[in-house]
């Protein structure tokens, strides 16, 4: 191999492994390339005694750039990102489906709706759990499993509404409809773990009479069906004299106690619960039953009604009791002996009542209604202090007793609450005056003030003693909140100190790159390679060529490979992306990475691909850096080196030319030296 | 089973939901500290305003985008949001504006930047006479209904060119959400002969 120079140390001596397929300096023994694509087939032998060939898997549609950092001890090796997810899906799905017990054939179809999951890019942004787990639900369903979306959750330990989630955006995505579910599908399975022995297709049969009845009662819409299959059994079991406990059965069927307990309540409303076991078995009750919300919507309706009628009764009765009330302490009054005195103020409503208003509502006497029932309440209290202490007693211990009493209740009471130091004065007023109106803002920002109350908006505003309170109190309430933000500043200013503070930069969100805007393909692809800084090796030239040749290219094409059938140089990246025409830009940017590839006739066509400047264009631009010359194919870095290395190549013979050498780019940073472990 | 018109149906509006702007940065913590109907919460870094006349509750943030739940009508969500933006520029936030660039006025009137308001989501309550089966209805609707009993109770109906959906409770109510009261309206029309196909006849 001549001509090449080593980066590490300019030496030019490189030596060639076909073997390994490698390009190694032997001044500084720096690798400067592998996986050097040959067209033979060589063999080594394993540490067994067998034989095997050398060489590397590589996709076909895919970038075949395989990781060989550090030897390839990995099964994913040389696979893509996409075969990878498969893979890994696969074998997640078996080990799922092993559990679940599903047989092979649904594990194939479930199979089958991850990859049209994967292909529609479901997978991106949830757990691959969920998605597997969705997958395998929808082929139950479909297939008619009694297996519950419960047990998938049990397997995986999530919560079940999130893999409902999941599962219904798969099914709706994936336009798949999935049958509804019928809680008979799952009687067989719960009476088997029920254990009743013998009679277990008896009990199980008598389960689905019953659950076709509790069907045409209305019960099973909108429910669980787990719920009315646990009913079900537990009622059938019992017919069959089995002794099955509550707690057995929810154990099995996975629902509340509560739930089951309000299914059986249901079913013993309808009429079918009357019959007996033999009736039941022989006669089909002809009526359904309403459904249970209905009933009870029913019969709430009819407590409403019941209750509004009770209320105005009530309302008769207090008036009537009222009124008597009345009647008996004016004959009370009457028939009591007339107070002197000191008491006899007293006992005069109006006195009471000022008496009220000026130990209680000396600050604010705006509410007249409080005040009236406050009066109202101390008249009643009066009445009774007074009325007991004067029968027993003469009028001079009373005088003074009594005197002494008022005083007494107000300590007794404390100040009434009134309006004002309720502080509800405001929101009265509030309530009391009317807001207006205005439907029509100003338009452009303005802010339309016309029906906004500044009074009240100005209620909404605390002043300073209210604020400092309000400060403390939250304060009081976040306290730990606080705590722990304080904590983590001291912990980060520590760490800062000690140096070793790592620097939590928030994820950069993906930038929007503005769009290329560029007035011919090639331009397009020279600035998007420029933006995504994949290679300095494309000649641009080639680029305007290949999109100017656009058009006579494809049919050029086929002409190519007998013609360049001596030249095996590959082609380039670019040529996947000329050749799919509809996306272009994309496509150059993902294989921007030498398709390696073992196999003599894809060369060959693509190169007759590469070969887009045609040789008419080729005679027409002699000046052009030859690397655009048909004959040495691809887009060279170096276009003078080249140009010169071709010739000799060609007439080289050397079986082996590695692709990076045709491409002339030396740079390339490939670092792996060992390849295949094959 | 002519079940078009004459439909005289109640639809109840329930909630409201709004979004609008003041464009300018707000301070929480003076919100927060000066409010008197506020809840701050700072662990999440917004502040929840609660207004009592049209009963709403407002949600701030610093960057001045505020969004108002709780009215029961469009108007009634338009005057809150302009409620709150009076309230808030009492409580002294003085704000540039917005496609007028004015000065500082100097007629000392305030105008507080209330821009973009949108009326986002609008939920609604709806009650149809009679009680309707869930299983046939999902399977003659198939692409729009979907129904999972082991997840929720009703069948989720879901119209995209409104952009509205719909819950489909057995015993015949229905709650309606979708981006504004007309839309609500015509999901609901909509709706109206597929639920009465499936209805349960009363015996």
């Amino acid at each position: 191999m001549t001509g090449r120079v080593c980066r590490g140390c300019g030496g030019t001596d490189i030596e060639l492994d076909a073997a390994r397929g490698d390009a190694v300096c032997t001044g500084c023994g720096s690798v400067l390339e592998d996986n050097i694509i040959v067209s033979e087939v060589q063999f080594v032998e394993n540490s067994g005694g067998g034989s095997s060939a050398v060489g590397q898997f590589v996709s076909l549609d895919g970038a075949g750039k395989t990781p060989t950092l550090g030897g390839g001890f990995h099964v994913n090796l040389g696979k893509e990102s996409r075969a990878q997810t498969l893979q890994n899906g696969r074998r997640q799905i078996h080990h799922l489906g092993n559990q679940l017990q599903l047989n092979q054939h649904c594990l194939d179809t479930a199979f089958n709706f991850f990859k049209m999951a994967v292909s529609k890019h479901l997978t991106r942004g949830r757990k691959m759990a969920h998605v597997i787990a969705a997958c395998l639900y929808l082929v139950c369903r479909t297939e008619g499993t009694p297996h519950m979306l419960l047990d998938l959750s049990d397997l995986l330990q999530v919560n079940v509404y999130v893999l409902g989630k999941t599962f219904l955006l798969l099914a709706r995505e994936l336009c798949i409809n999935a049958p509804a579910i019928d809680p008979c599908l799952y009687i067989p399975r719960f009476a088997h773990l029920l254990e009743f022995g013998d009679k277990n297709h008896e009990v199980s049969m008598t389960a689905l009479r019953l659950l076709q009845r509790m069907k045409r009662d209305w019960m099973h819409t909108g429910r669980r069906p787990s719920g009315l299959c646990g009913a079900a059994l537990l009622v059938a079991a019992r017919m069959h004299d089995f002794r099955r406990t509550v707690k057995e059965v929810i154990s099995v069927v996975k629902v509340c106690e509560s739930t089951l307990r309000k299914r059986l309540t249901e079913f013993e409303d309808t009429p079918t619960s009357q019959l007996t076991v033999d009736e039941f078995m022989k006669v089909d009750l002809e009526e359904e039953c309403d459904p249970p919300s209905y009933t009870a919507g029913q019969r709430k309706l009819r407590m409403k009604q019941l209750e509004q009628v009770l209320s105005k009764q009530l309302e008769e009765v207090e008036g009537e009791i009222s009124s008597y009330q009345d009647a008996i302490e004016i004959e009370l009054e009457n028939s009591r002996p007339k107070a002197k005195g000191a008491l006899a103020s007293l006992t005069k409503d109006g006195s009471v009542e000022d008496t009220t208003s000026s130990l209680f509502g000396e600050e604010d006497a705006e509410d007249e209604e409080l005040e009236a029932a406050a009066s109202h309440l101390n008249k009643d209290f009066y009445q009774e202090l007074l009325g007991g202490g004067i029968p027993g007693s003469s009028e001079a211990a009373g005088g003074p007793e009594g005197g002494g009493r008022p005083p007494a209740l107000e300590s007794l009471l404390g100040p009434l609450p009134t309006a004002a130091s309720l502080g509800i004065s405001d929101s009265i007023r509030e309530c009391i005056s009317l807001q207006s109106r205005d439907p029509n803002a100003s338009g452009d920002g303005e802010l339309d003030l016309s029906g906004i109350d500044d009074l009240e908006i100005d209620r909404y505003i605390l002043n300073e003693a209210e604020a400092r309170v309000k400060a403390e109190l939250w304060m009081r309430e976040n306290a730990e909140y606080l705590r722990e933000q304080r904590e983590k500043e001291a912990r980060i200013a520590k760490e800062r100190e000690l140096g070793i503070y790592k620097e939590h930069k928030p994820k950069k969100s993906c930038k929007r790159r503005e769009p290329i805007q560029a007035s011919t393909a090639g331009e397009a692809i020279e600035k998007m390679l420029e933006q995504k800084k994949i290679s300095s090796k494309i000649n641009y030239s080639v680029l305007r060529d290949l999109d100017s040749k656009g058009g006579g290219g494809p049919h050029k094409e086929d002409a190519r490979p007998q013609e360049r059938a001596g030249a095996r140089k590959l082609s380039r990246r670019k040529t996947p992306a000329s050749r799919s025409g509809a996306d272009p830009v994309a496509s150059v940017g993902k294989r921007l990475r030498p398709m390696v590839s073992t196999q003599p006739a894809n060369k060959k066509v693509a190169v007759g691909e590469a070969l887009l400047p045609s040789p008419p264009s080729l005679g027409a631009e002699p000046v052009r850096p030859t690397a655009v010359v048909v004959e040495s194919g691809p887009v060279s870095y170096h276009p003078e080196e080249d140009a010169d290395e071709e010739e000799p190549d060609e007439e080289d013979g050397e079986p082996c030319v590695s692709a990076l050498q045709m491409m002339g780019g030396d740079d390339y940073g490939c670092d792996g030296d060992d390849d295949d472990g094959y | 089973m002519d079940a078009d018109s004459d439909v005289a149906l109640d639809i109840l509006i329930t909630n409201v939901v709004c979004v609008f702007r003041t464009r300018c940065h707000l301070n929480l913590r003076k919100i927060a500290l000066e409010g008197a109907n506020v809840i701050y919460k700072r662990d999440v870094g917004k502040v929840l305003m609660k207004l009592r006349k049209p009963r709403i509750t407002a949600t701030i943030w610093s960057s001045g985008k505020i969004i108002c739940t709780g009215a029961t009508s469009e108007e009634e969500a338009k005057f809150g949001a302009r409620r709150l933006a009076r309230s808030l520029q009492k409580l002294g936030f003085q704000v540039t504006f917005s496609k007028a660039i004015r000065a500082a006025d100097t007629q000392g009137f305030i105008f507080v930047i209330f821009t973009d308001f949108k009326v986002v989501n609008v939920l609604a309550v709806c009650n149809m006479p009679f009680e309707i089966r869930l299983p046939e209805f999902t399977k003659n609707n198939r692409p729009h209904a979907s129904y999972e009993p082991e997840l929720h109770p009703a069948v989720c109906y879901r119209i995209k060119s409104l952009r509205a959906t719909l819950q489909i409770f057995s015993t015949g109510s229905i709650t309606v959400t979708g981006p504004n009261v007309k839309a609500v309206a015509t999901a609901v029309e909509q709706v109206y002969p597929f639920v009465f196909e499936s209805r349960k006849e009363i015996l």
